[in-house]
Formats: structure tokens, C-alpha cells, sequence
């Protein structure tokens, strides 16, 4: 929250009040008086799609407010009709009939001169896996199974360490390029890619995946994608062309392990 | 970063200048900074940088520090070697240990295009114990004698065209352009033949894109760089040989051939329309002012044959079209043009050459190719007249690609980035720059690539001054491929090969999908929808006024109607 752009909206509206503004007054004082809070107010700014959507409900809670008792009809109408009608505002009103259609033809021109920008496609981050997918020959359950050599932790604790270091071994041999060495997805390529790498060390990220489906992403890459999630632009390699098994489940272990991540448990089966 | 380089080069020359004021009397040995001993830290400093090397760094310069961790054999330039107490970014003189400060700055701002990346996210205590568990690595540290001292970096005077036209002078006048070439872009006559201490091939600087300097591109760390030599490569000081003056107008001349801060990548190429035909004999000439666009490029490492290392950084690319054709200029450094030889995208790359660089070392010859280019690290010195070796003729010629989609996409569907996929093929526009014409193939995959030769292609190529510049010529509507229609936007990619470097087939620089627009001859006018709008809103608005004004006149004449009546209801009663 932006508190100085609040204070100042809050100190137009205490001095409206004092001077006993106008009912029309104040409803433009309000209408402004919120853009700016949602322009302005908030250190992270709101998207302007989404200021616009704002902004159409403003309007008709205005407008709601002042036709809703003959009183504030007549006490908005009343200004905006001597000033159609008088004849001492004859100048101001000319004006204003001049400058409201300039002020649209200004905005049609800058919406004309907008810089180019390539068509942009919405595309899932995360799509749903498939339940089973074939690696090496070998099919690899993706809803019950889960990373084999994750139980040496607890059983075999070396076993389980000579993994990860394995699993470090094939990270900064072949991940590094584009994850980064700190895996924050600042590989030494990510300039030239878009869509940007994973970020693993984002608590967002493989936290909430299951093992399973890093093996999928890892396995077949950005070809293995569904269509949604457009496998045509991602660089991520079909790890399966490359690594063995054993190795991919090994890089995932060193994954969870660097970022001190652990993955989505497995849902229970509900039993009847 | 740049703005903490020189307040650490600000702060190195005060030191020495305080140093120099204590010591005036008993001369250099007696200086107050070498009477402090070695900085090597304490044994808690020492520990805790292990901790973070072994989390973050024994990756790629090895438990032993001598840069040989798993990554190594994919990198290029290769991790340092610790144990030798060379460090190429430094404040000190050549050939001197660096400071503490300097190998702080090098994790904590990290070596642009190369596999040394910022560490932006360790607090400077973390850092600061890294350089200390660096320096266990080499004895020389723990010497006293070695204890490193700036070397004065004198302010700067003013950047004029004077002292660029004068840096320039001298930088062929010192034989700067013997590796770096006559324009800097890394192309000078000794360029191929370069090696480290080491033996590993080493590329001179493009002088022509500072952001990728190794020790940072702000004026003043060319300056240091150009003071300190960069130890461990052919790169020397050129502190005793050049006055400040001078060095400071050769960093002028260096940071002017850049033309920019930054390497500015754009994803979008426009195509302007020209009235003249095009004509490929005008080569770059045809496409004047049409807007450059300049596109990353990474190393292909998603297909097997996967290039870690790709010698070129990016391609500047600009597009013109005519009533029947369309032609894309594509330039891009290059530090030796291969024009013998071969290239094709389907050329095969054993799998053994992904791991190259390990082999690289001169003993094999590696990236030069089979024949033996060593030389002597003595040799690497520019001011010797030596009779530099030759680069033995590459196998493989460089080659350059331009992809299209086969059809025009509907919708958000694109043939596959790497040469298309099975159901969606790409056009694919490759130019062999050992032969005198571009060739077409159809790819359905890194693995299906067929020729697809229908004649509407032509081209032209040229190198000059260690840039390639290639012309790609085909009608609007061809035979095969997606139509350039005006108004539209294009995806397209781009492939590089180097033969020096043995890139062939899949083992190249390429680009991510990009989009070209084919701006219309004539744009669409604003002038129409202004008018219309406000002419809509000035009917409304009269509208509006002209019912307000009917209704108050009525109302009034109500009012005026009833007084009236009343008046005349009055006087009849009256009468």
C-alpha cells in the first residue's frame, strides 16, 4: 500500500466535506478519487485490464447512488443543466463541447501508435501428466509410483547420499545451461529462452509437483507437452534421449535436497 | 555492478595513495598494507567459505580447485584453475595475485557469457569467506612477497572525438588489432591461433559487443583491463608501455565500437516495404534504413550432438520487401570466415564431442580441428613479430538458417523450435558459405530433414572485417513455405554454425522462435477513426444540450403558460 497516495485522496476528500461540496462534486471527486487509489496506491501495481473492470463497477455505484432519490437527481442535474443552459457559461460550455471530442480523437491516436508486439499465446504452466508414461521400455507409473531410491533416506542413508551426488552430477552436467547453478533459473543460455527455465529454488515450484512429475517433465521434455501448454517453444530436452533412468530419479533426489524442497506427498487411496 | 567496480577502483587507488604517503620514506617494502601480512583470513572464515564452495562451486572448479568438476568438460572457457593463482579480472599489475576485493567482485558480479554466473543472492560475509577458501587453493597467497597492490588507476579525462579518432590510432599503432581486429570484433590475423598458459584455445574479446567483457564494459574497467592485462591469456598489460592518456583513449575508442550498453535483443524483426526491386548484386545496400533487430544466441543443447559453447553471442537481422519478394539481411561477428569445407544441418556429431572441451587442451588439437595449432604461451605476446601460426583450413565451412513454418499457423500452433516436428514441418532456408547459393530442406525434426529444392531461393554472402553478412531472397508466395503477407506477423528461427569451431548438423547456436511483421506499404491511417470518433461524440453531446435546453424552455413556458392563465383568470375576475 501506497500510504501517501491514500492520505492525499483521504485529505481532497476531508476538505470536500468541509467546504460542503456539491452532491456532483463529489461523486467525480469519488470516481478519481478511487482510479488513483488503484493507479497509484498499491506498491504492486494492478494490472489495467483489471482497473478498467474496477473502475466499471465505480461508475455504476455512482451512478446507483445519485439517481437513487429524486433529491440527488435533482441535486446532481441541477449544476449540470444551468451549465447547459445559462447563458454566463456560454464560453465554458463551448469549450468543453470542443475539447471532450479532441481528448477522444488523442486516445484513438495513441491506441493506433501502440509499438508492436508479437501475438502473444496463454500457455499452462503446469498441465496435468499423463498417468503412465514408457521410459527406456520401461513404464513408469505416474499416479502410484513415486521416486524409487527416495526410501534410502530413512533405510540406507550412504546408499541415499551416493545418489544425490549423482544426481549432482548430472544436474551441472546437462540442467546447468539453463536452471543456473543456484537453480534459480539463471543458466548461462536463459537470455535467448522463452518460456524461462523453472526456477527450483522457488518454494512454489517443485514443492507442489509430486517426484513423479518431475520424472515426466524430465523424461519427455518440451515434446512430451500437450498442446496447451505449447511444447513447440519450450528448449527443455527430452531427458530420456540422453540419461539413464537411475540418473533421472538421482537428479530429481538432488533437486529436492539443493532447494531443501520436498515433493507433494502421494494422495491417499481412500480404503473403504 | 559497474558502479561498484569503480567505487572498489576508487577505493584501490586511495589506498595505494595513502600507502604511498606513509611509506614515502622507507620506500615500497616498507608499505603500510604489505606490514599487515597476507590476507588470508582466519580458520573460521576459511571453513565457512568451504562449506558454501562445496555447496556451490565444487561443481565446476573441482575439490581441488583446479577447475576440474563435473561441468567442466561441457564449458568454455573452462572453470579457473585455482591451484595456479592466475585470475584474469584484477586491479593489480600483470602477473600479480589479485586483491581480496577482486575476487569478492568476481563471484559477486559473475563473468557476462560465460558458464561463471553473478551471485547476486550470498551476503557479503559469505562471499568475502568464499575468497578466502579460494586462496587455500595456491600457496602463493600465504607468501608475503606476494601480497598484491592496486595499481593506480588514475581519473579519468573526458571522452571526446578527439581521443577516440587518437585511442584508435594507437590501437593500431600497439597492435590491438592483431587479435582484436581492425573494427574489434575478435577477427585479427593472430585470432584463430590463440591459446591459454593452459593450452586451451582462447577467443580475443569482440570489442564490438562490451557487454560481454569479462571484467565489465563501463569505461573505466576497459581501463583497468587494458592496465591489468588479463592474466593467464594472451591478453597483456599495457601499463608501462602506454601512458594513462593513451590508455584511457584506446577505452574510449573500445567502448565507442560497441555503440550501446547493452546488446538490446528484441523478438520481433519488421519488414519494410521498398519500391525499388530488390537486388541482390546492391547486397546490404537494398536494405538502408529498415529497423535492426538483434536476436540471443544459445547453444543448441536440447538434441543430441548438443553445442555448450557457441562462439557467436547473437544475430542482427533486418527485412525489406518489394511487389514480389521478400529478402532478410542476416549479420553476425565472426572471428574467421570458413568459406572451404562443408556444413548441412544433417551432418552427424559423435556423441564423444559433446565432451570436448576436455580434450580441447593443445596436445589435441580439439577445437582447432585434427591438425596441431599449439604454441607456446611466450608466443602469445602481441608485440612479438613472430611469424604467427596459421590455422590449419577447417574441415567444416560456417552456415547460417532461417526457419519458417511450412504453412501459416492457425491459432497458437508452431512447428516444433528445433527444425520442426512430424506433423508440423518448417521451411528451412540454409546458405553453406562455401558455396555460392542458399539451399531449402523441409524439416520434420533434428532427424528428418530432407532437401525440398524448388528454386525460389536465392541468396548472397559476404565477410568483411569479422562479420559474415547474408542475403536471403524468396517471393512473397512461394512454392513451399508460409506466405509474408502485409500486415502479418511470422514466426521465424535462426541457426549459426562455426566451422572453426567444428559446428555442423545439430551442433550449432540457434535461436528461440522469433516473429517478423510484414509492415504494410502503407500504414493505416489514424486520421479516419480520430475524425469519425469525435464527430460521434460532438452529435452526442450537442444532442444532450440541444434536449436539456428544449426541456427547460418548455418548462419554463409551462410556467409562463400557468402564470398567464392565472393573470388572466385574475383580470377576468376583476372585470
Amino acid at each position: 500500500m501506497n500510504i501517501l497516495v491514500v492520505l492525499a485522496v483521504a485529505a481532497v476528500f476531508a476538505l470536500l466535506r468541509f467546504r460542503r461540496a456539491n452532491l456532483l462534486v463529489w461523486a467525480g471527486a469519488w470516481w478519481v478519487g478511487l482510479y488513483v487509489i488503484f493507479r497509484f496506491g498499491f506498491s504492486a501495481p494492478i494490472p489495467s485490464s483489471v482497473v478498467s473492470l474496477y473502475m466499471g463497477i465505480v461508475s455504476i455505484a455512482i451512478l446507483a447512488y445519485v439517481s437513487s432519490s429524486e433529491e440527488r437527481r435533482e441535486e446532481v442535474s441541477r449544476p449540470l443543466v444551468r451549465f447547459m443552459t445559462e447563458t454566463r457559461y456560454a464560453a465554458l460550455l463551448g469549450a468543453t463541447v470542443v475539447a471532450i471530442p479532441a481528448l477522444a480523437a488523442a486516445n484513438v491516436y495513441v491506441q493506433m501508435n501502440v509499438p508492436l508486439e508479437p501475438p502473444l499465446f496463454p500457455r499452462t504452466v503446469h498441465p496435468a501428466s499423463p498417468t503412465e508414461i514408457t521410459v527406456h521400455d520401461k513404464k513408469i507409473d505416474l499416479d502410484a509410483g513415486e521416486n524409487p531410491y527416495l526410501e534410502l533416506a530413512i533405510s540406507h542413508p550412504e546408499e541415499f547420499r551416493k545418489h544425490v551426488e549423482n544426481g549432482r552430477r548430472v544436474y551441472y552436467q546437462n540442467c546447468v545451461f539453463c536452471h543456473g547453478d543456484n537453480m534459480t533459473a539463471n543458466g548461462m543460455f536463459v537470455h535467448g529462452l522463452d518460456p524461462i527455465p523453472t526456477n527450483f529454488a522457488d518454494q512454489g515450484a517443485i514443492s507442489i509437483l509430486r517426484d513423479t512429475y518431475l520424472f515426466w517433465r524430465i523424461s519427455k521434455g518440451g515434446p512430451g507437452l500437450p498442446e496447451e501448454a505449447a511444447p513447440w517453444d519450450t528448449a527443455m530436452p527430452a531427458w530420456e534421449k540422453f540419461l539413464k533412468e537411475e540418473e533421472i530419479w538421482d537428479a530429481i533426489l538432488f533437486l529436492y535436497d539443493f532447494t531443501g524442497q520436498k515433493p507433494r506427498a502421494k494422495e491417499e487411496v481412500h480404503t473403504q | 555492478m559497474t558502479s561498484r567496480l569503480i567505487g572498489s577502483s576508487a577505493l584501490g587507488c586511495l589506498a595505494v595513495v595513502i600507502a604511498l604517503l606513509f611509506a614515502a620514506p622507507t620506500g615500497p617494502t616498507g608499505m603500510l598494507l604489505r606490514a599487515q601480512g597476507p590476507d588470508i583470513g582466519t580458520e573460521a572464515q576459511r571453513e565457512s567459505g568451504k562449506t558454501l564452495y562445496l555447496k556451490y562451486c565444487v561443481q565446476c572448479h573441482g575439490e581441488k580447485g583446479d577447475g576440474n568438476g563435473y561441468a567442466t568438460p561441457h564449458l568454455l572457457p573452462r572453470p579457473r584453475d585455482f591451484t595456479t593463482g592466475k585470475f584474469k579480472v584484477r586491479t593489480t599489475p600483470s602477473g600479480a595475485l589479485p586483491t581480496h576485493q577482486d575476487l569478492v567482485n568476481i563471484i559477486r558480479r559473475g563473468m557476462p557469457y560465460t558458464s561463471m554466473p553473478a551471485w547476486p543472492n550470498l551476503s557479503d560475509q559469505e562471499v568475502s569467506d568464499l575468497a578466502y577458501f579460494t586462496k587455500t587453493f595456491s600457496p602463493d597467497f600465504s607468501i608475503p612477497e606476494n601480497i598484491p597492490q592496486p595499481i593506480p588507476l588514475p581519473s579519468a579525462p573526458a571522452a571526446t572525438n578527439e581521443s577516440i579518432e587518437l585511442g584508435k590510432k594507437l590501437y593500431e599503432e600497439n597492435g590491438c588489432l592483431k587479435c582484436h581486429g581492425t573494427l574489434g570484433r575478435g577477427d585479427g590475423p593472430s585470432a584463430p591461433t590463440l591459446v591459454d598458459d593452459l593450452g586451451h584455445p582462447i577467443r580475443a574479446a569482440d570489442l564490438a559487443q562490451g557487454w560481454t567483457f569479462r571484467g565489465g564494459s563501463s569505461r573505466e574497467d576497459v581501463f583497468k583491463t587494458m592496465s591489468t592485462g588479463l592474466n593467464g591469456t594472451p591478453m597483456p598489460s599495457f601499463l608501462e608501455a602506454l601512458q594513462p592518456e593513451q590508455r584511457w583513449a584506446i577505452s574510449d575508442f573500445i567502448v565507442s565500437l560497441s555503440g550501446s550498453n547493452g546488446p538490446g535483443y528484441t523478438n520481433l524483426v519488421v519488414a519494410k516495404h521498398v519500391l525499388d526491386p530488390i537486388d541482390l548484386a546492391k547486397g546490404a545496400a537494398n536494405f538502408g534504413s529498415a529497423p535492426v533487430a538483434r536476436f540471443p544466441i544459445i547453444g543448441q543443447i536440447t538434441e543430441p550432438g548438443r553445442a555448450f559453447h557457441p562462439p557467436t553471442t547473437a544475430v542482427t537481422v533486418q527485412a525489406i520487401y518489394d511487389a514480389e519478394s521478400i529478402a532478410l539481411l542476416v549479420r553476425w561477428h565472426n572471428m574467421s570466415a570458413e568459406k572451404a569445407g562443408k556444413n548441412d544441418p544433417t551432418l552427424p556429431v559423435p556423441p564423444e564431442e559433446e565432451e570436448e572441451s576436455a580434450t580441447s587442451g593443445a596436445s589435441k588439437g580439439g577445437v582447432f580441428g585434427d591438425q596441431e595449432v599449439a604454441q607456446p604461451p611466450a608466443a602469445a605476446d602481441p608485440f612479438a613479430e613472430a611469424a604467427a601460426p596459421i590455422a590449419p583450413p577447417s574441415e567444416f565451412s560456417d552456415a547460417v538458417s532461417i526457419q519458417i513454418p511450412m504453412q501459416a499457423p492457425t491459432g497458437a500452433r508452431k512447428p516444433y523450435f528445433i527444425f520442426g516436428d512430424a506433423q508440423n514441418a518448417v521451411d528451412l532456408w540454409f546458405f553453406d558459405l562455401a558455396r555460392p547459393d542458399p539451399l531449402q530442406f523441409t524439416g520434420r525434426g533434428s532427424a528428418d530433414i530432407a532437401p525440398n529444392d524448388t528454386g525460389d531461393l536465392s541468396g548472397v554472402a559476404s565477410y568483411d572485417q569479422g562479420e559474415w553478412s547474408v542475403i536471403f531472397k524468396r517471393p512473397l508466395r512461394a512454392t513451399s513455405g508460409a506466405p509474408f503477407v502485409p500486415g502479418e506477423f511470422l514466426p521465424l528461427a535462426f541457426s549459426v554454425w562455426d566451422g572453426f569451431s567444428r559446428e555442423r548438423g545439430n551442433r550449432r547456436g540457434l535461436t528461440a522462435w522469433y516473429s517478423i511483421y510484414v509492415e504494410p506499404e502503407v500504414a493505416p491511417s489514424a486520421a479516419g477513426p480520430m475524425v469519425r470518433t469525435a464527430l460521434l461524440i460532438l452529435v452526442i453531446e450537442l444532442a444532450v444540450i440541444g434536449l436539456v435546453r428544449r426541456s427547460r424552455r418548455s418548462a419554463a413556458e409551462v410556467l409562463r403558460a400557468k402564470a398567464d392563465g392565472e393573470g388572466r383568470q385574475q383580470a377576468a375576475t376583476r372585470a
